[in-house]
């Protein structure tokens, strides 16, 4: 499509027009999606790249694909789009949720699922303790090819990716796990969350509880899982009460980040009661 | 390099660079000053305007990302000098105060109300989360759009 030397922004087609472009532009030139946090950025104060590669009008990336092992969700599906296309789809209540419930309508319906999970400096993004419990997969493309990341990995690694990697899309295995997303902002909606638990829960035949992925988000700068209170989970009946006790008694596990919105022991504090929502929402939904 | 923009049905070339935000370019080039330039990152809800029939926060979209979409602002609102069925409850019920967030409001009123014409005031409210009203007037906007809704 058009790049005139003198413009600072590039509207790809394709991935590999997207790839070429932002390979020619060097450490210069990120890639563009919903745009809600770089053209925030003059307000904040925050540097803005040298050159822009727009990836809305590539079709690839703004597919929902259903299948009946995996759903695989492009990278330039908006929040709302990923709520609407998944919300009576299994394993993805809490998926749904934290697409459904971030930000407002119109951040929603223009932020998107790779623009959400590039920014690593965003602790209180709803999407990625959504998909840390659901084994999802990072698709990530170079020029050199394509290549899938583990979640927990990719969390670990967004920072520090070669220049020119563009997030393409995530998978996401569909087990049959009871899955669900507790948030707490300070206002009802329309605010970041303090503190987010989510998870997702296979049970046996007996109800008891036969793997559990909870994952914490906002509470310190990125997104992890609950190690300490999932092995305490498995083996019991899923009960919301008994999982706050449990949250209660890991809390250790979390070093709680201060913000002027809420000091790092008020994100603590809250868990057990978040934890217990979350389960109460994930024994509502469908397996 | 000039891009050409399609407001409120009129082909409009703005000779602005690619990244700015549509809001500057509708109130500074365009003169289309009802959109208003307020938090500038997308909390407030006071710009915005109807891209391809969806609400959009102005100041966070781009122009250059535009080209060929259809952007609609609260000026197209009154047809042939007509306010729109909101504008006119929202006069009904005196709904206007300062007139800073009412822009918005409308534009998000006006798409949510076509896609949910009988929305209760639970959903309204939610419709509405990312519009930010400086002189609290919330409960009378929702009487009025409710107030429409069952007319629907």
């Amino acid at each position: 499509m058009r790049a005139p030397d003198d413009e600072n922004l590039f509207i790809a087609g394709t991935v590999p027009d997207a790839l070429a472009a932002l390979a020619s532009h060097g450490v210069g030139a990120m890639p563009f999606a919903g745009g809600t946090w770089i053209m925030r950025a003059p307000i904040r104060r925050e540097p803005q790249a040298a050159f822009y590669v727009s990836l809305d009008r590539i079709p690839e990336l703004s597919a929902v694909d259903i299948a009946i092992d995996r759903i695989r969700i492009g990278a330039c599906v908006t929040h709302s789009r990923l709520a609407a296309q998944l919300a009576e789809v299994e394993p993805c209540h809490g998926l749904v949720t934290a697409a459904g419930s971030a930000a407002n309508p119109a951040i929603r319906g223009m932020a998107t699922v790779g623009g959400n999970l590039s920014t690593w400096d965003f602790p209180a993004a709803d999407l990625p303790p959504a998909l840390l419990c659901l084994d999802a997969e990072v698709e990530l493309a170079t020029t050199d090819g394509r290549q899938r990341l583990p979640f927990e990995r990719f969390l670990a690694t967004r920072r520090e990716l070669r220049p020119g990697t563009l997030l393409t899309g995530v998978t996401i295995p569909r087990r049959p796990v009871r899955t669900a997303h507790a948030r707490l902002p300070l206002r009802k909606a329309g605010d970041y969350p303090v503190a987010i638990v989510s998870l997702a829960i296979l049970l046996d035949r007996n109800g008891a509880v036969e793997d559990a992925s909870v994952a914490v988000g906002s509470v310190e700068s990125t997104a992890r899982r609950w190690p300490e209170l999932e092995r305490k989970l498995v083996g019991h009946p899923l009960d919301p009460e008994t999982a706050r006790v449990l949250a209660e008694a890991e809390l250790g596990a979390f070093t709680g980040r201060d913000g002027v919105e809420a000091p790092g022991w008020y994100r603590l504090q809250v868990l057990p009661a978040l934890m217990r929502r979350a389960v109460d929402a994930a024994l509502r939904s469908q397996s | 390099m000039a891009t050409t923009l399609t407001v409120n049905g009129e082909r409009r070339v703005s000779a602005r660079g690619p990244m700015t935000a549509l809001i500057d370019v509708l109130r500074d080039e365009f003169f289309l000053t009802g959109a208003k330039s307020v938090c500038r990152e997308g909390a407030c809800g006071a710009c915005t305007v109807h891209v391809d029939g969806q609400p959009v926060v102005s100041c966070l979209a781009p122009i250059g990302t535009l080209e060929g979409r259809e952007i609609r602002t609260v000026e197209s609102l009154a047809e042939a000098s007509e306010p729109s069925a909101l504008q006119q409850i929202m006069e009904e019920h005196d709904v206007v105060q300062c007139g800073m967030c009412f822009p918005g409001i409308l534009m998000v009123l006006t798409g949510f109300l076509r896609e949910c014409p009988h929305a209760g005031r639970d959903e309204i409210k939610a419709a509405l989360v990312g519009n930010i009203c400086r002189c609290t007037g919330y409960e009378r906007l929702v009487d009025a759009a409710a107030a429409l809704a069952r007319r629907n």
